[in-house]
C-alpha cells in the first residue's frame, strides 16, 4: 500500500474509533441508568471494537509517516485516548471488576479525539530533525502513559469520587434526621478495605447509603490513589527521559522552558498528593482537591503549553 | 516536612510565573517587546525579577531554604531507619487482638513448631527474633525497603539539586559561529558576547578547537527540514586533530568536557573587493536573516550582511542583501509570493555603498548617519560589478575603480557550546530517584507474631499479624503464611485441606 492509502486507512480507523467510543459511552451510561447487564455487555464490546480501531489508527499512521506515530499534537491525542480506554478496560474492569465507570473514561477519550480532529489535525509526514531522536520515543510513550493514568486517577476517578461522596453525605444526613446516629469512626489508612465489600454490581439489600450504581466513595477514593501512585513513577520517568532528550538536542537537560516547567509543576502537585495521603493521613475530599489541581495542571501541560505558550516544545520546527 | 512541602509548592508557583512571563534567557526579544507594550507593568516585572525568575534572588532563596529543610528532616529519618534496622523485632503482648489472627492445632512440640515457623518466615525474607526470655514465641517483620526506598528517593532528590547547582554554577553555555573551512577556538573572545557563565565559573576555557569541514542542510520536497549536519574536526588545546565527526541535531560532539550542539546555520559568502584589479578584501561574511512575518517561511527571507573597508579614504561600508536562490527573488517580484530558499541556485547579492566615517564597530551593523550613499547595484555569482556605477564588468576585463564579486558561497554553522560537569551526577541522582520511588510506593511493611502453646493434642500455633500498607493483599498472604507454618510443624496436608473445606 502507498503512504496515501495508509493515511486514509488511519483516518477511517479514527472515525470508527471515535464513533464506537461515542456509542459505547452512551451504552455505559444506559447501563448506569437502567442496570441491565446486556447494556454493559454491548457497551464493552463496542468499546473494544473502538479500541481495536484506535490501535489500527495509530499503527497505520506510523506506516503512512514512516516513523513512530507520536510526533505531533494530533497523534499524541489519539494515543492518549487509546491508553485511557485501554487503561480503563484493563485496570478498572479487568482488575477491579467495576463496570460502571466506562461512560466517564470514554467521555474523556471522546473529548480528546474530538479536539484532536477539530483543531489539531495534520497529515502524516516526517518529523522535523529536533524530534527525530530515539529518546523522544521513550519520552513520549512515558509521558502519554503517565498523562493517561493521571487523567484516569486524578481526573475521572476523583471527580466521580467527589460526586459520590456528596451523595453519600446527603443520604447519611437524611438518615441521621430519621434515627439516632450510627457510630462513626475508623482509622486513617489509604489501603484499608471499606467495611462493606466493594462489589459494585451487586447492591445488597438494605444498603441504604449505597443505593446508587457507582462504587462507594471509599472505593473510588482508594482506586484514585492506586492509579495516581502508579502514574507518579511513570511521570517521573517521563520527565527524566525528556531531560535526557533535551540534553542531547539542546545541550541542556533543563532550561525552564514552559513545557518543562509545567511538567515539573504537575509532578510537584502529585508529590504533594502522595505526601498528604501517606504522611498526613489525608484522604477523601481534601486529597481529592489536590488531585484535581494536579489534573488541571496536567491539562495545562498538555494543551495550553503546546498551543498558546511559546517554547522549544511548541514543535514549530528547528 | 510541612515546611519543605510548602517551599516546594512555592517553587512550583514561581515556576508558573516563569512560564507565563517571557524570560530573558529563553527569549530576550519577547521581553523587549513586552516592555515596549507595557512600560509600567514591564518596569515592575523587571524590578521583581520576573523576567528572569529562575535566576532571581528569591528563587535561589526558596531553593536554598528547601534544601536546608530537606536536609534537616532527612537526617533524623535516616538515623531512625538505621536504628530500626539494627533493632530486633519486638514481641507483642497480646496477639489475638489483631484483625488477622489464626490458631492451628499441630502434632509437634512447641520448640519444633517455633523452629519451623522461623524457617518459613525467614524463607519469605522476614526479619525474625526469638523471645528473649526463651518462651516459644517469635516476632517478625518485613518491608524496611519501603523506608529505605523513600529515603533513597529523598536523598537522591537532594543530589539532583546539588548536581544542578554544581554543574550550572561551574559551567557555561555560549554560541560558536564557524564558517566552512574555518576553525573556532574555545576562548572568551570567540563567543561574540553570546556567553552565559555560571556563578562560580572561573574562566577556565579549554582552548580546544573545532574545524568546520562542511555543513549540509537538506530538506524534503515539501520544504520541511530533514537534516542539518556539521562535518567537523575536533582539536585539542595544542591544535592536534583528535577526532573527525559529524554534529547533528540530537547528536552532539564533545572534547575536553565541552559539548557542541547543532543550533543553527546561515550563509557566508566570500565577498571580494578589488581596487584596480587588486584584491583589497576577501573574507567570508556571516549573513543573518530578519525574523519572518507570520505566514512567510523563515527561509524565504533574504540574508543581510555588512562589509567594512576602514583602510579606504574616505572609509567605506557596504550593506549586502543575499538571495541564495534568485528564483525566490524573481517570484516575489512577479507574483508577490514568498518561497523558501532551501538551497543555492544562481545566487544574487544586492549592495549599497556608503562613504564617510565608520563610527560603528560592530561587525553586524552599519551606522550610515554620517555617511553618504556612493553607489548601489546587484552582483550575481561569478560576476564582477563596479561599486560606484553598479555596472557589471565584461569577462576578463578589469576596472580602475572599486569592484565587488563573490567567488564563493559558503555556509556557516551555529553551534551551541556548553560545559556542564554536573550532568553525570544529575543523571545518577535521577536514576536513584526512580529506584527509590518504586519500593517507597509499592512495598508494604508487615509484622507477624507467632506463639506456640502446648495442649493435649500437641501444640496450638497462634499467629497474629498486621500490615501498615496494602492490607487487602496482606490478608491473602497471611493465610498462606499460616498454612506454611502449620505444614512445617507437621500438620498433615490432607487434614488441612479437609479443614479448610469444612471451614468455608
Ligand atoms: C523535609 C522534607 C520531606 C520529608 C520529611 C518527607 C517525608 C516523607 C515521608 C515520611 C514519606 C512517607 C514514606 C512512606 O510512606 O514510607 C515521604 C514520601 C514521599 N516523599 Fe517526601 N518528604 C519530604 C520532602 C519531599 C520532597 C521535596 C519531595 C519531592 C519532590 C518528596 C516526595 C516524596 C514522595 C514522592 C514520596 C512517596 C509517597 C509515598 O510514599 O506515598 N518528599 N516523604
Amino acid at each position: 500500500m502507498t503512504d496515501l492509502q495508509w493515511g486514509r486507512v488511519s483516518n477511517d480507523a479514527f472515525n470508527v474509533a471515535l464513533f464506537s467510543y461515542v456509542a459505547a459511552m452512551v451504552g455505559y451510561f444506559a447501563y448506569l441508568a437502567f442496570r441491565r447487564t446486556s447494556f454493559w455487555a454491548i457497551a464493552r464490546t463496542v468499546a473494544s471494537v473502538g479500541l481495536f480501531a484506535n490501535v489500527v489508527c495509530v499503527v497505520t499512521r506510523g506506516f503512512a509517516a514512516h516513523r513512530v506515530p507520536w510526533g505531533n499534537m494530533y497523534e499524541y491525542s489519539v494515543l492518549l485516548a487509546l491508553l485511557v480506554v485501554a487503561g480503563y478496560l484493563l485496570i478498572v474492569e479487568g482488575y477491579y471488576k467495576i463496570h460502571t465507570l466506562g461512560g466517564f473514561a470514554l467521555m474523556f477519550s471522546v473529548f480528546t479525539m474530538a479536539i484532536a480532529v477539530s483543531f489539531l489535525y495534520v497529515g502524516p509526514g516526517p518529523l522535523v530533525p529536533a524530534l527525530n531522536s530515539y529518546w523522544i520515543k521513550i519520552h513520549v510513550v512515558a509521558a502519554i502513559s503517565g498523562s493517561s493514568l493521571f487523567a484516569l486517577g486524578g481526573g475521572v476517578l476523583t471527580i466521580l469520587f467527589l460526586v459520590q461522596d456528596r451523595r453519600e453525605r446527603r443520604q447519611v444526613a437524611t438518615l441521621r434526621a430519621q434515627e439516632p446516629p450510627p457510630i462513626m469512626g475508623g482509622s486513617v489508612d489509604v489501603d484499608a478495605p471499606p467495611d462493606f465489600a466493594p462489589d459494585a454490581d451487586e447492591p445488597t439489600a438494605g444498603d441504604v447509603v449505597r443505593r446508587g450504581v457507582l462504587p462507594t466513595a471509599a472505593t473510588l477514593d482508594r482506586m484514585a490513589y492506586r492509579v495516581i501512585a502508579f502514574a507518579f513513577p511513570v511521570w517521573t520517568f517521563a520527565v527524566i527521559a525528556g531531560a535526557i532528550w533535551a540534553q542531547r538536542a539542546w545541550g541542556r537537560y533543563w532550561g525552564w522552558d514552559p513545557k518543562e516547567t509545567w511538567s515539573f509543576v504537575t509532578w510537584v502537585i502529585y508529590a504533594g498528593y502522595l505526601h498528604a495521603r501517606s504522611t498526613s493521613g489525608w484522604k477523601g475530599r481534601p486529597a481529592a482537591v489536590i488531585a484535581l489541581v494536579g489534573f488541571v495542571s496536567l491539562l495545562i501541560t498538555y494543551y495550553a503549553v503546546n498551543l498558546w505558550i511559546v517554547g522549544l516544545h511548541s514543535y514549530k520546527g528547528f | 516536612m510541612r515546611t519543605a512541602l510548602i517551599l516546594l509548592l512555592m517553587l512550583a508557583l514561581a515556576s508558573v510565573a516563569g512560564s507565563l512571563v517571557p524570560q530573558w534567557p529563553n527569549s530576550p526579544e519577547r521581553v523587549v517587546r513586552f516592555q515596549l507594550d507595557h512600560p509600567l507593568v514591564g518596569a515592575f516585572y523587571g524590578r521583581a525579577g520576573l523576567f528572569d525568575v529562575f535566576g532571581s534572588w528569591w528563587f535561589v532563596l526558596i531553593t536554598t531554604l528547601l534544601f536546608v529543610s530537606l536536609v534537616a528532616c532527612l537526617f533524623p529519618r535516616t538515623r531512625a531507619l538505621v536504628r530500626a534496622l539494627r533493632q530486633r523485632p519486638v514481641q507483642a503482648r497480646e496477639i489475638d487482638s489483631f484483625r488477622l489472627y489464626e490458631e492451628r492445632v499441630v502434632p509437634a512440640d512447641p520448640a519444633r513448631v517455633i523452629d519451623g515457623s522461623r524457617r518459613v518466615l525467614r524463607r519469605r525474607m522476614f526479619r525474625v527474633a526469638r523471645d528473649d526470655d526463651g518462651r516459644p514465641a517469635l516476632a517478625a517483620e518485613k518491608g524496611a525497603l519501603r523506608e529505605v526506598g523513600s529515603l533513597l528517593f529523598h536523598w537522591a532528590f537532594l543530589l539532583i539539586v546539588v548536581g544542578v547547582i554544581y554543574g550550572k554554577g561551574t559551567g557555561f553555555t555560549g554560541r560558536a559561529v564557524v564558517v566552512e573551512g574555518k576553525t573556532w577556538i574555545d576562548a572568551q573572545a570567540n563567543y561574540d558576547g553570546q556567553l552565559r557563565t555560571g556563578r562560580f565559573f572561573n574562566g577556565d576555557f579549554t582552548g580546544a578547537g573545532i574545524h568546520l569541514r562542511g555543513f549540509e542542510d537538506t530538506y524534503r520536497r515539501s520544504g520541511q527540514p530533514m537534516d542539518f549536519v556539521s562535518h567537523v574536526d575536533l582539536l585539542d588545546a595544542q591544535g592536534n586533530v583528535v577526532k573527525q565527526t559529524d554534529i547533528r541535531v540530537n547528536d552532539p560532539a564533545s572534547i575536553d568536557g565541552i559539548e557542541f550542539f547543532q543550533y543553527g546555520f546561515g550563509w557566508a559568502p566570500v565577498v571580494e573587493v578589488r581596487r584596480g584589479g587588486e584584491v583589497i578584501s576577501s573574507e567570508p561574511i556571516t549573513f543573518v536573516q530578519d525574523t519572518a512575518p507570520e505566514g512567510v517561511p523563515q527561509l524565504a527571507m533574504p540574508w543581510h550582511g555588512i562589509l567594512k573597508l576602514p583602510f579606504l579614504d574616505p572609509e567605506a561600508g557596504l550593506t549586502l542583501e543575499l538571495w541564495p536562490d534568485s528564483r525566490a527573488w524573481l517570484q516575489l517580484r512577479t507574483t508577490g509570493e514568498s518561497v523558501a530558499m532551501t538551497g543555492e541556485f544562481q545566487p544574487i547579492m544586492f549592495f549599497k555603498v556608503f562613504r564617510g566615517d565608520l563610527t560603528d564597530t560592530s561587525p553586524l551593523s552599519l551606522d550610515t548617519s554620517v555617511m553618504r550613499q556612493a553607489g548601489r547595484g546587484v552582483v550575481g555569482a561569478g560576476q564582477t560589478v563596479d561599486l560606484r556605477t553598479g555596472e557589471a564588468l565584461a569577462e576578463g576585463a578589469s576596472s580602475k575603480g572599486l569592484t565587488i564579486s563573490f567567488p564563493e558561497l559558503r555556509q556557516y554553522s551555529v553551534l551551541q557550546v556548553s560545559r556542564d560537569r554536573g550532568v553525570p551526577m544529575v543523571l545518577l541522582a535521577a536514576i536513584l530517584v526512580l529506584l527509590g520511588l518504586l519500593p517507597a510506593l509499592y512495598t508494604s511493611r508487615r509484622k507477624v507474631w507467632v506463639r506456640a502453646e502446648p495442649n493435649e493434642n500437641g501444640t496450638v500455633l497462634k499467629v497474629g499479624g498486621f500490615a501498615l500498607q496494602r492490607k487487602p493483599q496482606f490478608d491473602e498472604e497471611f493465610s498462606k503464611l499460616v498454612d506454611a507454618m502449620a505444614r512445617a510443624a507437621g500438620e498433615v496436608p490432607a487434614v488441612e485441606e479437609k479443614e479448610r473445606v469444612s471451614s468455608r
